[in-house]
């Protein structure tokens, strides 16, 4: 074939699917596999590379407002000792104790997250779907977020979409608990004090889905591809406490276990609104 | 590493006066691994590029190139069997072969390649989509969504380099259109398949890595 086309006399018509062609082509096959493995090593580096500088980047902002805090601190505490002003200063001392305990916080929780995210990404820790009830999951994850609620006095409102069959699926109860704690966190994190946050179910053909809706501000349009990325900021919220690491973790969990999420951009509807898929 | 590259992509229709600009001046990279949706009005050539990408349609200029390979210059027979073994398309139409079963049609690009069936893969593919129970029956006696998930494992099965989807959801209702594209994003992943998706729809495109708009033949 190569030697007609060589010679000008090879016709298109002609052109037929020799077992040499099939075999070219399964070689070509082959020696992409092998080309293919050595991409994905170089990928890998790179991709461990970005998170090291990642977490670099999301660990400096706490720590320097540790640092400054407790700074802040020290000096009130000289100045308590040469007894001027002594209210004033006292206030102030309570104000950055909490300021440092609330950066402490954040830190933990950023390193918590990217503990787990580490050990799901490497496999130390497994994703194990089993068939498990939807109900029992939305139980428990609405209780774990009750006490932050309640501190906003934000009141859940947990309803089947469809009536009270109770709805099962394929997943990971541990992990998928994460997932929903983190979605329900954010619920409660950008609702108005007093909101309420609603929490629904419903079943399609090969999924069950939990819908999490809040009245808060919502994901803009521009936001909600974004918004799963690691280390994502919504524009609107880059004053407000978080690292950014909940709903990627999130999604890494769902997609673990061939599930996944999707938030509802507040063109659609007033509020947010972020549904889990597991799959049945 | 780009999968697929498109470069300066023109389709012109007509001449003079009634010359009509379906694409123009398109550039676009796939990466390995990535789904992509494109989104666009009626109109917009959304559907134009599709063809184009796909090999279905030769452009006026400008190269398409899939797997390190410049298809905007084959043509007939070369191209159809670029298509088959590099290409797999997902229609809104479904386009099953009607008078064989589910599995026949799941496994029909192989064997008109001539190629051994991945066994292991294929039924990887077929638990996957949800389709195990669904095996002997003709696609009329499915459901629409049943139909597309079908249609998605064809186009899985043969590993083709992409795969096009163009409105894959047009004809089902909400709710199935859920199961369809979460199913679409979700093998996507787990077989490492690059995916290229036409749509309308911006919660529909919402379900990709990223997402390019098209407006009278440009990128906006």
């Amino acid at each position: 074939m190569l030697d007609d086309a060589q010679n000008g006399t090879f016709f298109e018509s002609s052109y037929d699917e020799t077992k040499l062609s099939r075999l070219e082509s399964r070689w070509k096959e082959f020696l992409e596999t092998s080309v293919l493995s050595n991409r994905n090593l170089e990928a890998e580096r790179h991709r461990l590379e970005q998170f090291i500088s990642d977490i670099s980047h999301q660990t400096k902002t706490p720590m320097t407002n540790i640092r400054m805090y407790t700074e802040l601190l020290n000096e009130e505490v000289n100045k308590l000792s040469e007894k001027e002003n002594e209210e004033a200063t006292v206030d102030r001392i309570k104000k950055y104790a909490q300021e440092i305990g609330r950066q402490n916080e954040r830190l933990e929780f950023l390193i918590d997250s990217l503990t787990k995210l580490s050990r799901l990404e490497s496999g130390t820790l497994e994703v194990v779907a089993a068939s498990s009830p939807v109900n029992e999951l939305v139980k428990k994850a609405v209780s774990a977020v009750k006490p932050k609620a309640d501190k906003k006095k934000i009141s859940f409102m947990t309803a089947d979409a469809e009536g009270d069959i109770s709805i099962t699926a394929s997943f990971d109860m541990k992990w998928t608990l994460e997932a929903l704690i983190n979605v329900l966190d954010n619920a409660v994190k950008y609702s108005p004090e007093g909101g309420r946050v609603e929490v629904q179910l419903s079943e399609t053909e090969m999924y069950a889905a939990v819908h999490v809706i809040d009245e808060g501000p919502g994901i803009s349009e521009e936001d909600a591809t974004r918004v799963f990325g690691r280390f994502f900021r919504g524009s609107d919220v880059q004053q407000a406490d978080g690292v950014g690491i909940g709903l990627y973790l999130a999604r890494e969990i769902l997609s673990k276990e061939d599930g996944y999420i999707k938030v509802i951009s507040n063109e659609k509807r007033k509020g947010g609104e972020f549904i889990l898929y597991l799959r049945k | 590493m780009s999968i697929l590259v498109a470069e300066h992509l023109k389709k012109y229709y007509g001449e003079g006066e009634t010359l009509v600009k379906a694409l123009d001046d398109v550039s676009l990279q796939v990466e390995r691994g990535e789904f992509l949706s494109i989104i666009g009005t009626s109109g917009s050539g959304k559907s134009t590029l599709l063809h184009m990408l796909g090999g279905l349609d030769n452009p006026t200029a400008g190269k398409v190139i899939i797997d390190d390979k410049d298809i905007s210059n084959l043509k007939g027979d070369e191209l159809c069997i670029f298509r088959r073994r590099k290409i797999g398309f997902i229609f809104q139409s479904f386009n099953l072969v009607p008078s064989i079963s589910v599995y026949e049609n799941i496994i029909l690009p192989l064997q008109l390649d001539g190629k051994k069936v991945d066994k292991e893969f294929v039924e990887n593919v077929i638990e996957t989509l949800g389709l195990g129970n669904k095996l002997d029956r003709i696609p009329s006696k499915l459901s629409g969504g049943q139909q597309q998930r079908v249609a998605i494992a064809r186009a899985l099965a043969s590993k083709p380099a992409i795969i096009l989807a163009d409105e894959p959801t047009g004809n089902l209702d909400s709710k199935t259109s859920q199961d369809v594209l979460g199913l679409l994003k979700t093998t996507g992943k787990k077989f490492d398949q690059t995916i290229v998706m036409i749509t309308h729809n911006d919660e529909i495109a919402q379900m990709a890595d990223r997402t390019i708009r098209i407006e009278d033949g440009h990128i906006v």
